[in-house]
């Protein structure tokens, strides 16, 4: 209790401050004044009086200091004291602060955005109730374990000579749900299923678009105890055969096409043709528990998936021999574990697997058939979801974050360059105080309240930085690429803002640490000697310094140099076809119920309509758009093998129109292309490119010849040139062209491609209006034109030309700005010497290359360096050091048409880092050549 | 014959002050240093200021209380009083006092054989 009232008593010592300073003031001297008093009535003079009272007294300053302290919080004074004492320096020099700031809020806001990806995409939990209670099932088996058929991703990773997966069979599923709820004490309180539902055609307002969606098992939201925010939640009386179609959507969609109407409860939704019941809104910021980045925009209940993926149906075919494709999770009750959960369902698990899948085939090892390959339950935590995907985005996310951390420690180096000038400045002001008693770690505190100060100043506007480049973040985001996920949102939550913290105040510990210690180690006499000018001389730390940031800048911009060149190269790829004024979309009539007959007369329909337009030169269509990070392909044999006798080949595929090759400008090398007659009543007929002749009939002649595709048989009629069908980079490969009219199933959709003599953008328009005029519930999507996306499929090269470019130019930026200061901070500390040398007849050309040898000299050590450590990555990367997926070697595999050393590109960044340096050490150099010799020499 | 004047030992300088307290009533500051003057016949060497910071810390232990009065000669001062925690503090302290200095004393007493 005593304690407790100290501190108050000196928190109240802090804030009334002057005044108790006054009081104490008054009682001294009312004390002196009554001592005096006394000796004048014992007869001394007031002189003596006086004299004698104050050495009674004590000393009086002493005596004050020692109450100052005990009477408040002398912790929290002196760091007031010493914050004022930063600020008024910083303030001293305000370009080089504004500098310094600058460059710390660059590598601390781009490390505050990347942290908010790595949230995003790695940390960020349900927004449920306890989520680390809810676990994700996955199960695990010998290889002779198969399943019969799988829809959906699974990227589970299991012992070699294991299968894993994540999806589970409806029937296996029910079983499992049932064995829980039949165990008394059962350490679940709840088990759940759900699965993607991705492109559903959906009739919002007057137009159809696609969204994605979720099918769950009505137990679902009572399981991740969710509540909607309006309306009520699927349950299991929704997810009976049967009962009524009902829907639940996302707070965006009710959001985004519904203006947010509370009446929206008891309205109709069209979901791929079916009428449901809308009878709730998830809340805000639940997102599904999917992929991420995957956001179901409508959830519905398992039982109403027949209804909306009619024939495509997994639920359907439920038992044999029926898919796997749904994901389970489960909630733990309190205190539950993992193992109590395996213990109780395992068995039940293993009965209904092995039920579902078909029996090992007859040539397997028995020895892989022992009880220990059964089919068994593993889980993963699930207070994330599915984290499947997660974890191939986090070595792509963490590679991204060495570099910016590389940027960050850059800064610091020029920070740190800064204060040990500014330390060393100091020097006698410190080593007197240090020599008057001062306590050397309390002056190293305050050098380091200093740099704190800077760093949180730094920190502070960081944050804004992030926050404008997290748009920037998200743009990123866009184009497909494998660095960040669609969808994901970034929020500078207060995970992202405490590490903002954290590494603000880490980076001024770091650069200022150092710094303080040098400065307090000077021995007083020699700095005093020096009178406040050091030697002069750039200390070995500083160079080192300089050195390291000129060789990390160095290399992150040969690697921009080298995924410039690599788009360049690519996007000068010949693609075989023309892509010029292409405009290409996407249609989906299988999803509006169009088949067989009908299907063939729509796309012809469809294809009478714009080419009848007058701003289309050609029109086609083909089931595979180019270039776009598709493909398509199926296994055959070659004629006289069969399923016993040889492997299957494989092929690319394309389903075209009679008039692709011409409208595409694909040469035609020989044979018949194809035309109106070959129908479904026309033997099938295939038309294939070189490369297929040349690698599976290289000795004869391709046409004529009969291959075998699911045991029906094509006639070979013709050859094409070859062109690139996926990517820009890929080699070529076998492509296979079948007539639309033939293979009626395969082409549910169709990718149709209008030539146009005008800007293809402006066509799109006509061509949405064409096709809404012959069904308006069916949408076009993925619109655009062939060269936009092209370039699109550049996006990861592109990424990453811009990622190393920016951070780049930052490191060189910030390498140069380093190097002036140095330059120039040694110049003043040097001109007397400068002097010196003037007046025995120096010429300014030698003063000025002597500042700038001195600089030069650090900048080619530097790329020395990074000349040496770019050789060493080389070599690892030839010998295979790092593992294929790791984000080294898929960033080495990315380049195109240039080798990691090569030549072009180092010579021209050393030239560049040369010439800026160069104007680096310029400027300093003028200022030296500028003294006057008369006034160097006088200014002692 | 000028004895050599002692120093007064530290934590002492607490007990002389809630002595005085106790014996004077309420009392300025410069009072109290007088005082201890006095009843140690001037053979206590104080720095008249170590008063002050060791009234303070009894103050902020609530074993005295301070008020702003006027002095005899019509001066502003500060004047100490004893609170009844205080008052329990001396006897505490006297009586720790008494003990170490009887256990030292028989330290110091010759050995018995």
């Amino acid at each position: 209790m005593t304690s407790l009232r100290i501190f108050l008593s000196k928190l109240r010592g802090l804030f009334l401050k002057r005044r108790l300073d006054q009081e104490m003031q008054d009682e001294i001297n009312a004390h002196l004044e009554m001592q005096i008093e006394d000796h004048l009535r014992q007869g001394m003079s007031l002189e003596e009086a006086r004299y004698l009272a104050l050495r009674k007294f004590g000393g009086v300053e002493q005596f004050k200091e020692t109450h100052r302290d005990r009477r408040s919080l002398s912790s929290v004074e002196t760091l007031l004291r010493d914050l004022n004492y930063g600020f008024r320096m910083l303030r001293r020099s305000p370009g080089v602060t504004a500098v310094a700031v600058l460059s710390l809020a660059l590598g601390i806001g781009a490390n505050t955005a990347l942290f908010s990806v790595v949230d995003a995409v790695l940390l960020k939990t349900l927004p449920v109730e306890d989520p680390e209670r809810l676990l994700v099932f996955e199960w695990q088996a010998g290889r002779p374990y198969r399943v019969s058929g799988m829809s959906g991703t699974s990227n589970v990773e299991g012992p070699p000579g294991t299968r894993s997966l994540s999806l589970f069979r409806y029937d296996v599923f029910e079983k499992l749900h049932r064995a829980q709820d039949t165990t008394p004490e059962s350490p679940l309180s709840d088990l759940f299923a759900f699965a993607p539902l991705p492109e559903l055609t959906a009739k919002l307002g007057d137009q159809a678009e696609i969204i994605d969606g979720q099918a769950v098992s009505g137990n679902y939201f009572d399981g991740l105890r969710l509540t909607p925010t309006l309306g009520r939640a699927i349950t299991a009386e929704d997810d009976r055969p049967g009962a009524a179609p009902v829907v639940v959507l996302s707070y965006q969609l009710w959001q985004d096409r519904f203006d947010a109407n509370p009446n929206v409860i008891g309205q109709q939704l069209k979901l791929n043709q079916q009428s449901l019941t809308i009878i709730g809104v998830t809340p805000r910021g639940f997102n599904g528990t999917l992929q991420v980045g995957y956001q179901p925009a409508v959830t519905v209940p398992l039982s109403i998936e027949p209804l909306l993926r009619g024939d495509n149906s997994n639920l359907a075919t439920a038992t044999s021999p029926g898919v796997w494709w749904l994901n389970v999770m489960g909630r733990l009750k309190p205190g539950a574990t993992e193992e109590q959960v395996r213990q109780t369902l395992n068995g039940a698990f293993q009965t209904a697997a092995l039920e579902a899948m078909p029996p090992p085939r007859k040539s397997t090892d028995p020895a892989q058939l022992a009880p220990k390959d059964y089919p068994r339950l593993i889980f993963e935590p699930g207070e994330r979801g599915m984290l499947d995907r997660r974890k191939s985005y986090a070595s792509t996310i963490y590679g991204l974050f060495i570099v910016v951390a590389l940027v960050l420690l850059i800064a610091c180096a020029n920070l740190a360059n800064l204060l040990l000038a500014r330390a060393t400045l100091r020097g006698p002001e410190i080593s007197v105080r240090v020599a008057i008693g001062a306590g050397r770690w309390r002056l190293i505190r305050q050098l380091l309240t200093e740099s704190l100060l800077l760093a949180t100043l730094g920190g502070a506007v960081g944050v804004l930085f992030a926050f404008w480049g997290k748009s920037a973040l998200v743009a990123l985001t866009d184009n497909e690429t494998r660095l960040l996920p669609k969808g994901v949102e970034l929020s500078l939550n207060w995970r992202v803002l405490v590490f903002t913290v954290a590494v603000s105040f880490l980076t001024g510990v770091l650069f200022g640490f150092v710094p303080a210690w040098r400065a307090t180690t000077s021995d007083l006499t020699t700095t005093l000697k020096q009178g406040g000018r050091a030697t002069g001389r750039v200390s070995r730390l500083s160079k080192g310094l300089l050195v390291v940031q000129v060789a990390l800048s160095a290399l992150l911009l040969v690697g921009a140099g080298l995924f410039i060149r690599t788009l360049y190269n690519l996007q000068r790829v010949k693609l075989g076809f023309n892509p010029e004024n292409l405009l290409v979309f996407r249609l989906q009539p299988e999803r509006a119920g169009y088949k067989d007959e009908r299907l063939l007369q729509f796309y012809q329909q469809v294809f009478d309509r714009l080419d009848h337009l007058p701003a289309v030169s050609g029109a086609t269509f083909a089931r595979v758009p180019l270039i776009a990070d598709n493909n398509w392909f199926f296994n055959f044999l070659l004629p006289g093998e069969t399923l016993e006798t040889a492997p299957e080949h494989e092929t690319m595929r394309q389903v075209v129109r009679e008039n692709y090759f011409a409208t595409m400008e694909i040469p035609f090398l020989r044979g018949r292309e194809f035309t109106v007659q070959d129908d479904q009543h026309a033997p099938s007929v295939a038309i294939v490119n070189q490369t297929f002749q040349d690698k599976f009939f290289p000795n004869d002649d391709v046409l004529g010849k009969h291959i075998t595709i699911d045991k029906s048989e094509f006639e070979i009629v013709g050859v094409v040139a070859d062109t690139k069908y996926q990517r820009q980079r890929e080699q070529n490969q076998p492509l296979l062209y079948t007539p639309w009219q033939q293979g009626v199933t395969d082409i549910g959709e169709m990718h149709f491609v209008l030539r146009t003599t005008s800007d293809p953008a402006a066509l799109a328009d006509q061509a949405r209006l064409a096709v809404h005029a012959l069904d308006s519930n069916l949408p076009i999507t993925e619109i655009g034109t062939q060269s936009a996306r092209a370039e699109t499929t550049l996006g990861q090269e592109r990424l990453y030309a811009r990622l190393l470019s920016f951070f780049g130019v930052i490191a060189l930026v910030l390498a140069a700005i380093g190097l002036f200061g140095v330059l120039a901070y040694s110049v003043s500390q040097r001109t007397k010497e400068i002097g010196i040398r003037m007046a025995f007849g120096a010429q300014v050309a030698q003063v000025i290359r002597l500042v700038i040898w001195q600089g030069m000299k650090l900048v080619l050590l530097g790329l020395a360096v990074s000349a040496l450590i770019g050789y060493a990555l080389k070599r690892l990367l030839d010998r295979q050091y790092f593992a294929p997926d790791s984000w080294q070697q898929q960033m080495a595999q990315q380049l195109y048409g240039v080798e990691v050393s090569d030549p072009l590109t180092l010579l021209a960044i050393a030239t560049l880092l040369t010439l800026v340096a160069l104007l680096s050490c310029w400027l300093p150099a003028r200022r030296a050549a500028k003294v006057d010799p008369l006034v160097a020499l006088r200014y002692e | 014959m000028a004895d050599t004047k002692h120093e007064v030992l530290p934590g002492t300088l607490n007990l002389l002050i809630l002595k005085t307290l106790a014996t004077l009533g309420e009392l300025h500051g410069y009072g109290i240093a007088r005082r201890i003057e006095q009843v140690s016949d001037d053979l206590l060497e104080l720095n008249q200021g170590t008063i002050y910071p060791a009234l303070l810390k009894l103050e902020q232990m609530g074993w005295i209380r301070t008020r702003w009065s006027t002095s005899e000669n019509n001066r502003r001062a500060k004047y100490y009083s004893l609170t009844r925690a205080g008052r329990k503090q001396l006897t505490v302290e006297e009586d720790a006092w008494r003990r170490t200095s009887a256990i030292v004393t028989r330290f110091l007493a010759p050995s018995e054989k």
